[in-house]
């Protein structure tokens, strides 16, 4: 086995058993993305559980949405 | 840079440039004419500034690249998130602002490439055997570390296959991303969601039954 390789922790094992029920693809998860962050940024105690379950399990696509998030936020702070 | 949009060539705008942005961008775009010239300024500008911003959040994964390099990756994902757009457009329905659903394309553009730079020189293991527990947990979880990841591995060992076993590994213990592993896969992003998905499932179901995972019922939180 090679040195790399990392070995199971307490947080590998909660990450392997994290539930992700309801099931959003990432493909669905990019899809309403948009619509999501401008939500959330209208609203902070929207919810929407498909997409808050896959964002907790998928880093790419939450650093994705943070970053739009982040982006669209300062946007509406510069907007006259 | 020239950027071939439909039917017209547009040159690219400095970085920071705000130009005025139409009305209507589905239309703007879609028409021929000065004003879709215009709109395509306007789009490539936006792009520009998304993807910048996405390089700068994920600048630690760039410390080997040079000021200019990273100039260029920044504008290439930009490019890149122009034409998808354009591909796009007629998707575009308005439940959002469309200055928001086309940062979203320069962003996942620019992540993309930042993410397959940063694992470009770095090999990813693919074989399916169960990794081991870590043997030196913090103090503060060290019996819980030690009881679940032993569960957890054993259950990797009896309930998933070789391939969820292989897709687990390498996106949960040895952290690779997953668009670089779906690139050296030959796979999507979606399909390895989904492999990750049904063994998350799969080892739930195991550890609940073992009593190392408290039941969820149908009414859960």
């Amino acid at each position: 086995m090679n040195s790399s390789r990392k070995h199971v922790d307490l947080r590998a094992a909660r990450l392997l058993t994290l539930d992700t029920e309801p099931y959003l693809s990432c493909a669905e998860c990019f899809d309403r993305m948009d619509e999501y962050v401008e939500a959330l940024l209208a609203d902070p105690a929207y919810d929407d559980e498909r997409m808050r379950t896959h964002l907790t399990a998928c880093p790419a696509c939450a650093e994705e949405a943070q970053s739009l998030m982040l982006l669209v936020a300062e946007d509406q702070s510069t907007t006259p | 840079m020239t950027l071939r949009g439909p039917d017209v060539h547009v040159r690219s705008a400095p970085a920071g440039t705000r130009w005025p942005e139409p009305a209507d961008w589905v239309t703007a775009l879609s028409l021929p004419g000065p004003e879709q010239e215009e709109a395509l300024r306007s789009l490539h500008t936006l792009m520009l500034r998304a993807s910048h911003h996405q390089v700068r959040r994920m600048r630690s994964a760039l410390h080997d690249l040079g000021e200019d390099r990273i100039v260029e990756l920044a504008n290439e994902a930009a490019d890149d998130a122009m034409m998808a757009v354009l591909a796009k457009l007629p998707t575009f329905e308005g439940r959002s602002r469309f200055t928001t659903w086309a940062y979203k394309f320069a962003i996942f553009q620019c992540a993309t490439a930042v993410r397959q730079y940063e694992w470009q020189h770095r090999d990813v293991e693919l074989d399916d055997a169960v990794p081991q527990v870590a043997s030196a947990p913090s103090p503060d979880d060290l019996a819980e570390a030690g009881d679940l990841a032993s569960a957890v591995c054993d259950a990797m060992m009896h309930v998933l296959t070789p391939h969820q076993r292989r897709v687990t590994v390498a996106l949960l213990v040895d952290e690779v991303p997953i668009d670089v592993l779906a690139d050296r896969l030959g796979t999507t992003r979606n399909a390895l969601y989904k492999t990750l998905h049904d063994a998350r499932k799969r080892l739930r179901a195991q550890l609940v039954a073992s009593g190392h995972l408290p039941a969820v019922g149908p009414g859960r939180p």
